[in-house]
Protein backbone atom coordinates (compact mmCIF):
# COMPACT_ATOMS: atom_id res chain seq x y z
CA UNK A 1 0.00 0.00 0.00
CA UNK A 2 1.11 3.44 -0.72
CA UNK A 3 0.32 6.14 1.69
CA UNK A 4 -0.05 9.79 -0.27
CA UNK A 5 0.34 12.65 1.55
CA UNK A 6 -0.92 15.53 0.79
CA UNK A 7 2.32 17.55 0.05
CA UNK A 8 0.91 20.38 -2.55
CA UNK A 9 -0.49 22.89 0.17
CA UNK A 10 -1.10 26.35 -0.86
CA UNK A 11 2.49 28.07 0.74
CA UNK A 12 -0.42 31.09 2.34
CA UNK A 13 -1.96 27.86 3.89
CA UNK A 14 1.33 26.62 5.22
CA UNK A 15 2.12 29.69 6.36
CA UNK A 16 -0.82 31.04 8.82
CA UNK A 17 -2.17 27.55 9.86
CA UNK A 18 -5.30 27.80 8.80
CA UNK A 19 -6.17 24.38 8.90
CA UNK A 20 -4.90 24.72 12.60
CA UNK A 21 -7.36 27.52 12.98
CA UNK A 22 -10.18 25.86 11.27
CA UNK A 23 -9.57 23.24 14.13
CA UNK A 24 -9.63 25.90 16.89
CA UNK A 25 -12.67 27.52 15.20
CA UNK A 26 -14.98 24.43 15.31
CA UNK A 27 -13.49 23.47 18.86
CA UNK A 28 -14.50 27.12 20.10
CA UNK A 29 -17.93 26.58 18.73
CA UNK A 30 -18.56 23.44 20.12
CA UNK A 31 -17.74 25.02 23.92
CA UNK A 32 -20.60 26.74 23.45
CA UNK A 33 -22.75 23.85 22.00
CA UNK A 34 -25.11 22.51 24.73
CA UNK A 35 -23.22 18.74 26.05
CA UNK A 36 -25.25 15.63 24.92
CA UNK A 37 -24.22 14.04 28.66
CA UNK A 38 -27.18 12.47 30.18
CA UNK A 39 -26.51 12.95 34.09
CA UNK A 40 -27.22 9.30 34.50
CA UNK A 41 -28.50 9.13 37.76
CA UNK A 42 -30.30 12.53 37.80
CA UNK A 43 -31.57 12.72 34.44
CA UNK A 44 -32.62 9.30 32.74
CA UNK A 45 -32.79 8.62 28.94
CA UNK A 46 -36.65 7.76 28.06
CA UNK A 47 -37.50 3.99 27.37
CA UNK A 48 -39.05 3.11 24.36
CA UNK A 49 -42.17 0.84 24.19
CA UNK A 50 -40.88 -2.67 23.97
CA UNK A 51 -37.63 -2.14 26.23
CA UNK A 52 -36.67 -5.77 27.59
CA UNK A 53 -35.44 -5.27 31.42
CA UNK A 54 -36.09 -6.92 34.69
CA UNK A 55 -38.26 -9.90 34.28
CA UNK A 56 -41.44 -10.49 35.86
CA UNK A 57 -44.86 -12.61 36.36
CA UNK A 58 -48.01 -10.49 36.11
CA UNK A 59 -49.97 -11.29 38.82
CA UNK A 60 -53.26 -12.36 37.94
CA UNK A 61 -55.40 -9.68 39.32
CA UNK A 62 -58.52 -12.23 40.28
CA UNK A 63 -56.46 -15.05 42.48
CA UNK A 64 -53.47 -13.05 42.88
CA UNK A 65 -51.36 -16.09 41.95
CA UNK A 66 -48.85 -15.79 38.28
CA UNK A 67 -51.16 -16.21 35.19
CA UNK A 68 -48.33 -19.29 34.15
CA UNK A 69 -50.74 -22.33 32.61
CA UNK A 70 -47.06 -24.35 32.92
CA UNK A 71 -47.52 -24.84 29.09
CA UNK A 72 -44.12 -24.75 28.54
CA UNK A 73 -43.46 -22.55 25.94
CA UNK A 74 -41.11 -19.90 26.79
CA UNK A 75 -39.14 -22.89 27.92
CA UNK A 76 -39.21 -24.31 24.73
CA UNK A 77 -38.40 -20.87 23.28
CA UNK A 78 -36.05 -19.51 25.02
CA UNK A 79 -32.33 -19.77 23.68
CA UNK A 80 -30.13 -19.11 26.58
CA UNK A 81 -32.11 -21.71 28.41
CA UNK A 82 -32.57 -19.63 31.47
CA UNK A 83 -36.04 -20.44 32.25
CA UNK A 84 -36.58 -23.83 34.04
CA UNK A 85 -40.35 -24.67 35.24
CA UNK A 86 -41.90 -27.63 37.32
CA UNK A 87 -45.23 -28.51 37.49
CA UNK A 88 -47.81 -31.32 38.79
CA UNK A 89 -50.84 -32.59 36.61
CA UNK A 90 -54.02 -32.79 38.54
CA UNK A 91 -54.70 -36.66 38.36
CA UNK A 92 -58.64 -35.71 37.87
CA UNK A 93 -59.22 -32.46 36.03
CA UNK A 94 -55.52 -33.19 33.95
CA UNK A 95 -55.00 -28.98 35.20
CA UNK A 96 -51.25 -28.60 35.83
CA UNK A 97 -49.97 -26.51 38.48
CA UNK A 98 -47.25 -24.82 38.58
CA UNK A 99 -44.58 -25.62 41.21
CA UNK A 100 -41.36 -23.42 40.51
CA UNK A 101 -40.89 -21.24 38.08
CA UNK A 102 -37.06 -20.25 37.78
CA UNK A 103 -35.48 -17.89 35.70
CA UNK A 104 -31.66 -17.20 36.11
CA UNK A 105 -31.13 -13.79 35.14
CA UNK A 106 -27.63 -13.71 34.80
CA UNK A 107 -27.78 -15.92 31.90
CA UNK A 108 -31.23 -14.28 30.28
CA UNK A 109 -30.30 -12.47 26.96
CA UNK A 110 -33.13 -10.40 27.39
CA UNK A 111 -34.40 -11.47 23.54
CA UNK A 112 -38.09 -11.11 24.71
CA UNK A 113 -38.74 -14.63 23.05
CA UNK A 114 -40.64 -15.65 25.94
CA UNK A 115 -43.03 -13.04 26.61
CA UNK A 116 -43.48 -12.89 23.00
CA UNK A 117 -44.52 -17.29 23.07
CA UNK A 118 -46.82 -16.81 26.44
CA UNK A 119 -50.13 -17.52 25.41
CA UNK A 120 -51.66 -15.97 28.47
CA UNK A 121 -49.44 -13.13 28.99
CA UNK A 122 -47.80 -14.09 31.55
CA UNK A 123 -43.98 -13.41 32.15
CA UNK A 124 -43.34 -10.12 31.23
CA UNK A 125 -39.72 -8.19 30.63
CA UNK A 126 -40.28 -5.36 32.14
CA UNK A 127 -38.94 -1.32 31.83
CA UNK A 128 -37.08 -2.01 35.10
CA UNK A 129 -33.23 -2.35 34.87
CA UNK A 130 -31.73 -0.86 37.52
CA UNK A 131 -31.52 -3.80 39.71
CA UNK A 132 -27.22 -4.48 40.25
CA UNK A 133 -25.90 -6.22 43.22
CA UNK A 134 -23.12 -7.52 44.60
CA UNK A 135 -23.64 -11.19 44.39
CA UNK A 136 -25.24 -14.04 42.38
CA UNK A 137 -27.90 -15.39 44.25
CA UNK A 138 -30.21 -12.05 43.56
CA UNK A 139 -30.19 -12.66 40.13
CA UNK A 140 -31.68 -16.07 40.51
CA UNK A 141 -35.70 -15.23 40.13
CA UNK A 142 -37.97 -17.88 41.46
CA UNK A 143 -41.91 -17.71 41.42
CA UNK A 144 -41.98 -15.71 44.07
CA UNK A 145 -39.45 -12.75 43.34
CA UNK A 146 -41.06 -12.92 39.92
CA UNK A 147 -44.03 -11.93 41.03
CA UNK A 148 -42.86 -9.38 43.84
CA UNK A 149 -40.70 -7.84 41.05
CA UNK A 150 -44.09 -7.21 38.96
CA UNK A 151 -45.50 -5.32 42.37
CA UNK A 152 -42.48 -3.34 42.28
CA UNK A 153 -42.53 -2.09 38.98
CA UNK A 154 -46.20 -1.20 39.43
CA UNK A 155 -45.22 0.91 42.23
CA UNK A 156 -42.46 2.45 40.74
CA UNK A 157 -43.86 3.36 38.10
CA UNK A 158 -47.28 4.48 38.91
CA UNK A 159 -49.08 1.74 36.74
CA UNK A 160 -52.52 0.60 36.84
CA UNK A 161 -52.32 -3.41 36.56
CA UNK A 162 -54.72 -3.00 33.60
CA UNK A 163 -53.13 -0.28 31.68
CA UNK A 164 -50.35 -2.20 31.26
CA UNK A 165 -49.22 -2.80 27.54
CA UNK A 166 -46.53 -4.04 25.70
CA UNK A 167 -45.52 -4.47 22.29
CA UNK A 168 -44.25 -8.29 23.12
CA UNK A 169 -47.84 -9.14 24.48
CA UNK A 170 -49.20 -9.06 21.35
CA UNK A 171 -46.86 -10.06 18.38
CA UNK A 172 -46.91 -7.83 15.56
CA UNK A 173 -46.17 -10.92 13.04
CA UNK A 174 -49.53 -12.30 13.27
CA UNK A 175 -53.07 -11.34 12.40
CA UNK A 176 -55.56 -11.32 14.94
CA UNK A 177 -57.27 -14.48 14.10
CA UNK A 178 -54.38 -16.91 14.86
CA UNK A 179 -53.06 -15.47 17.86
CA UNK A 180 -54.12 -17.30 21.04
CA UNK A 181 -56.83 -15.78 22.96
CA UNK A 182 -54.61 -14.28 25.95
CA UNK A 183 -53.08 -12.47 23.37
CA UNK A 184 -55.92 -10.47 21.91
CA UNK A 185 -55.76 -7.49 24.01
CA UNK A 186 -56.39 -4.17 22.95
CA UNK A 187 -53.22 -2.22 22.07
CA UNK A 188 -52.20 1.09 19.79
CA UNK A 189 -53.53 0.36 16.17
CA UNK A 190 -49.57 0.50 15.11
CA UNK A 191 -48.75 -2.15 17.31
CA UNK A 192 -51.37 -4.83 15.41
CA UNK A 193 -50.42 -6.81 12.53
CA UNK A 194 -53.06 -4.62 10.71
CA UNK A 195 -51.78 -1.98 11.19
CA UNK A 196 -48.52 -2.76 10.91
CA UNK A 197 -46.82 -0.96 7.69
CA UNK A 198 -43.77 -2.93 6.02
CA UNK A 199 -41.58 -1.88 3.42
CA UNK A 200 -42.31 -3.01 -0.44
CA UNK A 201 -41.06 -2.27 -3.72
CA UNK A 202 -40.18 0.94 -2.44
CA UNK A 203 -43.52 1.90 -0.91
CA UNK A 204 -44.62 1.73 2.57
CA UNK A 205 -47.57 -0.71 2.42
CA UNK A 206 -49.78 -2.41 5.59
CA UNK A 207 -48.98 -5.65 5.88
CA UNK A 208 -51.86 -7.04 5.24
CA UNK A 209 -51.74 -5.88 1.77
CA UNK A 210 -48.07 -7.74 1.72
CA UNK A 211 -48.79 -10.79 2.29
CA UNK A 212 -51.52 -10.55 0.14
CA UNK A 213 -49.94 -9.89 -2.97
CA UNK B 1 10.73 45.51 57.75
CA UNK B 2 11.77 45.03 54.63
CA UNK B 3 12.22 41.29 55.00
CA UNK B 4 8.85 41.33 57.30
CA UNK B 5 7.03 43.08 54.01
CA UNK B 6 8.78 40.65 51.10
CA UNK B 7 7.86 37.67 53.38
CA UNK B 8 4.38 38.26 53.57
CA UNK B 9 4.41 39.35 49.40
CA UNK B 10 5.78 35.38 49.20
CA UNK B 11 2.88 34.49 50.97
CA UNK B 12 0.44 36.13 49.34
CA UNK B 13 1.83 35.07 45.69
CA UNK B 14 2.33 31.56 47.07
CA UNK B 15 -1.52 31.22 48.01
CA UNK B 16 -2.64 33.13 44.38
CA UNK B 17 -0.92 31.07 42.60
CA UNK B 18 -1.12 27.64 44.17
CA UNK B 19 -5.42 29.02 44.02
CA UNK B 20 -4.63 29.08 40.55
CA UNK B 21 -2.80 26.22 39.78
CA UNK B 22 -5.78 24.03 41.85
CA UNK B 23 -8.40 25.67 39.82
CA UNK B 24 -6.22 25.83 36.57
CA UNK B 25 -6.96 21.76 36.59
CA UNK B 26 -11.12 22.20 37.08
CA UNK B 27 -11.11 24.74 34.56
CA UNK B 28 -9.25 23.08 32.17
CA UNK B 29 -11.39 19.62 32.49
CA UNK B 30 -14.49 22.32 32.29
CA UNK B 31 -13.38 23.80 28.85
CA UNK B 32 -12.47 20.51 27.59
CA UNK B 33 -15.06 18.99 28.30
CA UNK B 34 -17.81 21.33 26.78
CA UNK B 35 -15.60 21.72 23.94
CA UNK B 36 -15.99 17.73 23.26
CA UNK B 37 -19.73 18.47 23.70
CA UNK B 38 -19.35 16.40 27.96
CA UNK B 39 -19.89 18.17 30.91
CA UNK B 40 -16.56 18.13 32.80
CA UNK B 41 -16.89 17.79 36.19
CA UNK B 42 -20.20 17.76 37.90
CA UNK B 43 -20.77 15.64 40.84
CA UNK B 44 -18.47 17.61 44.21
CA UNK B 45 -20.27 20.67 44.90
CA UNK B 46 -22.35 22.31 42.64
CA UNK B 47 -21.26 22.17 38.56
CA UNK B 48 -18.30 20.40 40.24
CA UNK B 49 -16.78 23.75 41.84
CA UNK B 50 -15.07 21.34 44.83
CA UNK B 51 -13.33 18.63 42.11
CA UNK B 52 -10.24 20.32 42.98
CA UNK B 53 -9.98 19.86 47.10
CA UNK B 54 -11.39 16.29 46.45
CA UNK B 55 -8.48 15.77 43.78
CA UNK B 56 -6.24 16.97 46.02
CA UNK B 57 -7.15 15.24 49.21
CA UNK B 58 -7.02 12.21 47.45
CA UNK B 59 -3.44 12.37 46.22
CA UNK B 60 -2.55 13.30 49.60
CA UNK B 61 -4.20 10.23 50.92
CA UNK B 62 -3.05 8.05 48.30
CA UNK B 63 -0.12 5.33 49.36
CA UNK B 64 3.70 6.71 48.18
CA UNK B 65 4.70 3.93 45.95
CA UNK B 66 8.44 3.70 45.32
CA UNK B 67 10.27 1.40 42.38
CA UNK B 68 12.36 -1.25 44.17
CA UNK B 69 14.98 -0.62 41.54
CA UNK B 70 14.72 3.49 41.43
CA UNK B 71 17.62 5.62 42.72
CA UNK B 72 16.26 6.58 45.36
CA UNK B 73 17.71 10.02 46.20
CA UNK B 74 17.28 11.41 42.71
CA UNK B 75 14.04 9.75 42.77
CA UNK B 76 12.56 11.78 45.74
CA UNK B 77 14.49 15.27 44.44
CA UNK B 78 13.46 14.97 41.10
CA UNK B 79 9.57 16.21 41.57
CA UNK B 80 11.18 18.73 43.75
CA UNK B 81 13.43 20.39 41.49
CA UNK B 82 9.92 20.56 39.35
CA UNK B 83 8.19 22.20 42.07
CA UNK B 84 10.97 24.58 43.14
CA UNK B 85 12.23 25.73 40.20
CA UNK B 86 8.54 26.17 38.86
CA UNK B 87 8.11 28.14 42.25
CA UNK B 88 10.87 30.28 42.01
CA UNK B 89 10.02 32.16 38.66
CA UNK B 90 7.13 33.44 40.04
CA UNK B 91 9.91 35.80 42.36
CA UNK B 92 10.40 37.74 39.38
CA UNK B 93 7.21 38.57 38.01
CA UNK B 94 5.67 41.78 38.14
CA UNK B 95 1.66 41.71 38.70
CA UNK B 96 1.32 45.26 38.71
CA UNK B 97 2.98 48.44 39.25
CA UNK B 98 5.66 47.68 41.66
CA UNK B 99 4.66 44.60 42.58
CA UNK B 100 7.50 42.18 42.08
CA UNK B 101 8.99 39.95 44.91
CA UNK B 102 12.22 40.58 43.53
CA UNK B 103 13.04 43.69 40.51
CA UNK B 104 15.80 42.24 39.73
CA UNK B 105 17.77 43.45 36.51
CA UNK B 106 18.05 39.89 34.78
CA UNK B 107 14.18 38.70 34.82
CA UNK B 108 14.06 37.10 32.00
CA UNK B 109 17.20 35.57 31.90
CA UNK B 110 16.07 34.33 35.30
CA UNK B 111 13.05 32.58 34.11
CA UNK B 112 14.54 31.26 31.50
CA UNK B 113 17.29 29.80 33.92
CA UNK B 114 14.28 27.85 36.23
CA UNK B 115 12.60 26.55 33.02
CA UNK B 116 15.22 25.07 32.05
CA UNK B 117 16.14 23.89 35.63
CA UNK B 118 12.42 22.62 35.66
CA UNK B 119 13.35 19.98 32.65
CA UNK B 120 16.07 18.66 34.51
CA UNK B 121 13.80 17.70 36.83
CA UNK B 122 12.02 15.69 34.29
CA UNK B 123 14.74 14.05 33.13
CA UNK B 124 16.23 12.77 36.21
CA UNK B 125 12.48 11.40 36.91
CA UNK B 126 12.81 9.53 34.02
CA UNK B 127 16.41 8.23 34.23
CA UNK B 128 16.18 7.65 37.85
CA UNK B 129 12.48 5.49 37.72
CA UNK B 130 14.74 2.79 36.40
CA UNK B 131 11.65 2.11 33.81
CA UNK B 132 12.00 1.84 29.93
CA UNK B 133 8.49 4.29 29.56
CA UNK B 134 10.11 7.08 31.89
CA UNK B 135 13.32 6.78 30.53
CA UNK B 136 12.01 7.47 26.98
CA UNK B 137 9.88 10.31 28.79
CA UNK B 138 12.73 11.96 30.20
CA UNK B 139 14.95 11.40 27.14
CA UNK B 140 11.97 13.12 24.77
CA UNK B 141 12.05 16.19 27.50
CA UNK B 142 15.71 16.61 27.27
CA UNK B 143 15.62 17.00 23.57
CA UNK B 144 12.66 18.82 23.27
CA UNK B 145 13.68 21.06 25.74
CA UNK B 146 16.78 21.86 24.48
CA UNK B 147 15.69 22.50 21.04
CA UNK B 148 12.43 24.69 21.89
CA UNK B 149 14.54 26.56 24.56
CA UNK B 150 16.68 27.97 21.71
CA UNK B 151 13.95 29.21 19.84
CA UNK B 152 12.45 31.06 22.88
CA UNK B 153 15.40 33.07 23.89
CA UNK B 154 15.98 33.99 20.30
CA UNK B 155 12.24 35.01 20.00
CA UNK B 156 12.30 37.28 22.80
CA UNK B 157 15.35 38.73 21.91
CA UNK B 158 13.47 41.29 19.58
CA UNK B 159 11.52 42.51 22.64
CA UNK B 160 14.83 42.46 24.46
CA UNK B 161 16.08 44.91 21.78
CA UNK B 162 13.54 47.06 21.87
CA UNK B 163 13.36 48.07 25.84
CA UNK B 164 16.45 47.64 26.33
CA UNK B 165 16.48 45.83 29.44
CA UNK B 166 16.04 42.36 30.93
CA UNK B 167 14.72 43.66 33.75
CA UNK B 168 10.35 42.72 33.42
CA UNK B 169 9.27 46.50 35.08
CA UNK B 170 11.27 47.95 32.83
CA UNK B 171 10.15 46.10 29.50
CA UNK B 172 6.31 46.72 30.47
CA UNK B 173 7.37 50.42 30.86
CA UNK B 174 8.90 50.68 27.57
CA UNK B 175 5.96 48.95 26.17
CA UNK B 176 3.59 51.80 27.74
CA UNK B 177 6.05 54.28 25.61
CA UNK B 178 6.22 52.34 22.23
CA UNK B 179 4.32 54.13 19.77
CA UNK B 180 1.95 50.54 19.49
CA UNK B 181 1.59 50.53 23.61
CA UNK B 182 2.01 46.78 23.05
CA UNK B 183 4.87 44.93 21.57
CA UNK B 184 2.54 42.46 19.98
CA UNK B 185 2.23 44.25 16.84
CA UNK B 186 6.20 45.60 15.84
CA UNK B 187 7.25 41.74 17.36
CA UNK B 188 4.34 39.89 15.84
CA UNK B 189 7.18 37.23 14.30
CA UNK B 190 8.26 37.00 17.95
CA UNK B 191 5.32 36.14 19.71
CA UNK B 192 4.48 33.63 17.39
CA UNK B 193 7.42 31.58 17.93
CA UNK B 194 7.39 32.60 21.53
CA UNK B 195 3.97 31.03 21.62
CA UNK B 196 4.94 27.91 20.22
CA UNK B 197 7.63 27.37 21.58
CA UNK B 198 5.76 28.24 24.73
CA UNK B 199 3.79 24.73 24.56
CA UNK B 200 7.02 22.94 23.77
CA UNK B 201 8.83 24.36 27.01
CA UNK B 202 5.82 23.50 29.37
CA UNK B 203 4.99 19.67 28.04
CA UNK B 204 1.77 20.59 26.24
CA UNK B 205 -0.05 19.27 23.55
CA UNK B 206 0.88 19.44 20.99
CA UNK B 207 4.23 18.74 21.85
CA UNK B 208 3.47 16.64 24.79
CA UNK B 209 5.87 14.03 24.18
CA UNK B 210 7.69 13.72 27.14
CA UNK B 211 4.47 12.55 28.66
CA UNK B 212 2.57 10.90 25.67
CA UNK B 213 -0.49 8.88 27.58
CA UNK B 214 -1.18 6.49 24.06
CA UNK B 215 2.39 5.43 23.65
CA UNK B 216 4.34 6.12 27.12
CA UNK B 217 1.92 5.17 29.60
CA UNK B 218 2.67 8.77 31.41
CA UNK B 219 6.04 9.25 30.50
CA UNK B 220 8.42 10.87 33.01
CA UNK B 221 5.81 10.16 35.58
CA UNK B 222 4.87 6.99 35.08
CA UNK B 223 6.45 5.68 38.46
CA UNK B 224 5.34 8.15 40.44
CA UNK B 225 2.05 8.08 42.49
CA UNK B 226 0.25 10.18 45.37
CA UNK B 227 1.92 13.29 47.12
CA UNK B 228 5.08 13.09 44.58
CA UNK B 229 2.85 12.85 40.93
CA UNK B 230 0.90 16.10 42.43
CA UNK B 231 4.37 17.72 42.77
CA UNK B 232 5.00 17.40 39.09
CA UNK B 233 1.40 18.11 38.13
CA UNK B 234 1.67 21.35 40.29
CA UNK B 235 4.99 22.04 38.43
CA UNK B 236 3.35 21.66 35.03
CA UNK B 237 0.36 24.25 35.63
CA UNK B 238 2.78 27.08 37.60
CA UNK B 239 5.39 26.47 33.93
CA UNK B 240 1.79 27.19 32.72
CA UNK B 241 0.93 30.12 34.65
CA UNK B 242 4.61 31.63 34.23
CA UNK B 243 4.78 31.61 30.51
CA UNK B 244 1.86 32.96 30.47
CA UNK B 245 2.78 35.35 32.62
CA UNK B 246 5.95 36.27 30.62
CA UNK B 247 3.82 36.31 27.15
CA UNK B 248 1.93 39.23 28.96
CA UNK B 249 4.83 40.78 30.06
CA UNK B 250 6.55 40.52 26.75
CA UNK B 251 4.07 40.96 24.28
CA UNK B 252 0.76 42.47 25.58
CA UNK B 253 1.76 45.31 27.47
CA UNK B 254 1.63 43.48 30.83
CA UNK B 255 -0.58 45.33 33.57
CA UNK B 256 -1.37 48.22 31.09
CA UNK B 257 -4.96 47.98 29.98
CA UNK B 258 -7.15 50.11 27.71
CA UNK B 259 -8.50 52.13 31.19
CA UNK B 260 -7.71 51.75 34.60
CA UNK B 261 -9.83 49.46 36.54
CA UNK B 262 -10.39 51.44 40.28
CA UNK B 263 -8.77 49.22 43.01
CA UNK B 264 -7.67 46.10 41.33
CA UNK B 265 -4.50 47.39 39.75
CA UNK B 266 -3.90 43.34 38.57
CA UNK B 267 -7.20 43.15 36.42
CA UNK B 268 -5.76 43.33 33.25
CA UNK B 269 -2.57 41.04 33.70
CA UNK B 270 -4.47 38.27 35.39
CA UNK B 271 -7.32 38.81 32.37
CA UNK B 272 -4.60 38.56 29.75
CA UNK B 273 -2.84 35.75 31.88
CA UNK B 274 -6.53 33.99 31.93
CA UNK B 275 -6.86 34.20 28.25
CA UNK B 276 -3.41 32.63 27.89
CA UNK B 277 -4.14 29.92 29.98
CA UNK B 278 -7.46 29.24 28.47
CA UNK B 279 -5.26 28.94 24.46
CA UNK B 280 -3.53 25.98 26.49
CA UNK B 281 -7.11 24.76 27.19
CA UNK B 282 -8.36 25.52 23.49
CA UNK B 283 -5.35 24.25 21.78
CA UNK B 284 -4.99 20.70 23.59
CA UNK B 285 -8.73 19.91 22.84
CA UNK B 286 -8.41 21.23 19.10
CA UNK B 287 -4.57 19.59 18.09
CA UNK B 288 -3.11 15.78 18.22
CA UNK B 289 0.23 15.55 19.07
CA UNK B 290 2.82 16.30 16.80
CA UNK B 291 5.28 13.03 16.03
CA UNK B 292 8.91 13.27 17.61
CA UNK B 293 10.59 14.07 13.98
CA UNK B 294 7.90 16.71 13.09
CA UNK B 295 8.70 18.19 16.25
CA UNK B 296 12.56 18.48 15.80
CA UNK B 297 11.96 19.89 12.59
CA UNK B 298 9.47 22.77 13.48
CA UNK B 299 12.02 23.66 15.95
CA UNK B 300 15.23 23.36 13.88
CA UNK B 301 13.82 24.11 10.81
CA UNK B 302 11.21 26.78 11.01
CA UNK B 303 10.73 28.66 14.61
CA UNK B 304 15.20 29.14 14.88
CA UNK B 305 15.43 30.32 11.60
CA UNK B 306 12.41 32.47 11.95
CA UNK B 307 13.39 33.92 15.38
CA UNK B 308 17.09 34.56 13.61
CA UNK B 309 15.20 36.65 11.07
CA UNK B 310 12.87 38.53 13.69
CA UNK B 311 15.88 39.77 15.14
CA UNK B 312 17.79 40.78 11.54
CA UNK B 313 14.35 42.65 10.93
CA UNK B 314 13.91 44.42 14.20
CA UNK B 315 17.64 45.44 14.54
CA UNK B 316 17.27 46.75 10.58
CA UNK B 317 14.22 48.45 11.35
CA UNK B 318 15.56 49.74 14.89
CA UNK B 319 18.44 50.97 12.90
CA UNK B 320 16.85 53.24 10.21
CA UNK B 321 14.32 54.56 12.24
CA UNK B 322 15.20 54.85 16.00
Amino acid sequence: MKIKYDTKKKFVEQVFLLEILKGLKLTLKRLFSKSVTVQYPKEKKPLFPGFRGKHALIRNPLTQEAKCVACMRCASVCPARCISIRYSVDEKTRARKVESYDIDALRCIFCGYCEEACPVNAIVLTEDYEYSDYTREPFRFDMERLLKNWDEFLEKNNIEPDNYLNPFLRPRGLPTGELPAGKRIKVPDEWTYEGQVVWRNGKAVSAKEAASE
Amino acid sequence: MELLWILIKILIVFAVVMLHVMYATYFERKVIGHMQVRMGPMRVGPHGILQPIADGLKLFLKEDIMPTVADKKVFYAAPLICLISALSAVAVIPFFEGFAIANINIGLLYIFAMSSLASYGVVLAGWSSNSKYSFLGGLRSSAQVISYEIAMGLSLVGVMMLAGSLNLTDIVHAQMKSPFKIYLIPQIIGFFVFVVAMFAETNRTPFDLPEAESELVAGYCTEYSGMRFALFFMAEYIGMIIMSCLAVVCFLGGWSGPFDVPGIPFFWFILKVYLFIFLYYWVRATLPRYRYDQLMALGWKVLIPLALFNIVLTGTIKSIFG
